[in-house]
């Protein structure tokens, strides 16, 4: 009776368990109500490395999946899963950078003329070094506690904020250096 | 307020926190995204795949009813399993009990062996009424082997001073009535 209500209003705790009883339409309605944010949280850890994207996206929800009879609900089911999304891109970074070699030739730059955008503050983000990208990303969008991101990235709390330190002046260096040129 | 104040970190100043508040935090996702991750999870075992007898049951009942429903023989294998080795214990435990399984025992106390004595002579007893209502009339054959077995109690009993000489007696008494043969070993 209760699996033919609307997903929406279901939890997420219950769409977890009815998934590892071997419901499809729990895990479908799981993806459907978190991809978009996982998603864009993927692509802004990720930087220059878009083409990735999907397979971290995916990997994370395989892990997820494996990972779900672990899930207790103790947090936010997008808390957990963008935890494990983390860890994935984390350890995925250095074997990108490693393959690489070098800066690719669409890596993003503030545009020229005008106060910076939302467009601008992306591309800044997205060039930023990869360990200032992830703390910028955790810290100033994602909002997490210096203590949440040392642990989710196995780092001192103090490294965190001195990452989170250089990172900022790096964005508004980047995004004043843009509109200062255009005036 | 977020607890980063012993090491100063630069204010991101009202544009660019605008700027970060104004950024989106979802994004567009591939509709056959789901279908993939469907197919790959399936391959991990994680979806019930229903065998085409029971579509009928998928459409009509819940995934739980279904595994359940597929496993059924494993399950009666199962409880198959467990009734044997109920039985096999529960005979293993009734023996250990027996009275052939007590006297060959010998680890005993003394307590234990006496009553183990009344068990047999209940049982010996038992089994001559019983033979006496099996056969209604007059055995011979019976008669002998009732005769020996009670012989060779009394030669045991009397061989091992258990009764204060009461046995020697019943001894020879029982003696004249038994044939010349030897009596029957049984202890």
């Amino acid at each position: 009776m209760s699996q033919h209500r609307p997903a929406a209003a279901v939890s997420d705790e219950t769409l977890v368990r009815r998934f590892l009883d071997g419901s499809e339409p729990a895990f479908r309605a799981l993806h459907e109500r978190h991809t978009p944010r996982l998603r864009m949280l993927v692509r802004r850890l990720l930087g220059r490395y878009q083409h990735e994207l999907d397979d971290v996206v995916q990997e994370t929800w395989i892990a997820a999946s494996r990972g779900a009879h672990a899930y207790r609900g103790d947090a936010a089911f997008a808390t957990w899963l963008a935890a494990i999304a983390v860890r994935i891109a984390l350890k995925r970074l250095p074997q990108l950078r490693r393959d690489d070699g070098e800066l690719s030739d669409d890596i993003p730059s503030p545009s020229d003329g005008g106060p910076a955008t939302v467009i601008d503050l992306e591309r800044a983000i997205a060039a930023l070094p990869d360990h200032q990208r992830l703390v910028v990303v955790l810290h100033d969008v994602e909002g997490y506690t210096h203590d949440e991101i040392a642990e989710q990235l196995g780092i001192a709390v103090g490294t965190s904020k001195a990452t989170l330190s250089r990172a900022r002046h790096a964005l508004r260096r980047a995004l004043t250096e843009g509109v200062t040129n255009a005036t | 307020m977020r607890p980063d104040d012993d090491i100063p970190i630069p204010d991101l100043g009202a544009e660019l926190r605008a700027l970060f508040d104004a950024l989106p935090h979802d994004a567009p996702t591939d509709p056959r995204a789901a279908d993939r991750l469907v197919v790959r999870l399936r391959h991990e075992g994680f979806f019930v795949i229903p065998s085409p007898s029971s579509l009928t049951l998928l459409r009509t009942g819940s995934a739980r009813d279904l595994l359940f429903r597929t496993r059924w023989p494993l399950a009666i294998a199962a409880a198959l399993l467990l009734a044997a080795l109920s039985a096999l214990g529960g005979w293993t435990a009734g023996r250990r009990g027996s009275l052939e399984e007590m006297l060959t025992r010998n680890d005993l106390t003394v307590g234990d062996r006496v009553l183990l004595l009344q068990r047999a002579g209940s049982a010996y007893v038992t089994a001559a009424q019983s033979y006496a209502n099996a056969t209604a009339r007059t055995d011979t054959t019976a008669i002998e082997v009732a005769s020996r077995v009670l012989l060779g109690a009394a030669h045991a009993v009397a061989r091992n001073h258990l009764d204060a000489g009461i046995a020697e007696q019943l001894t020879s008494v029982l003696q004249q009535s038994a044939t010349r043969s030897r009596a029957t070993v049984w202890f």
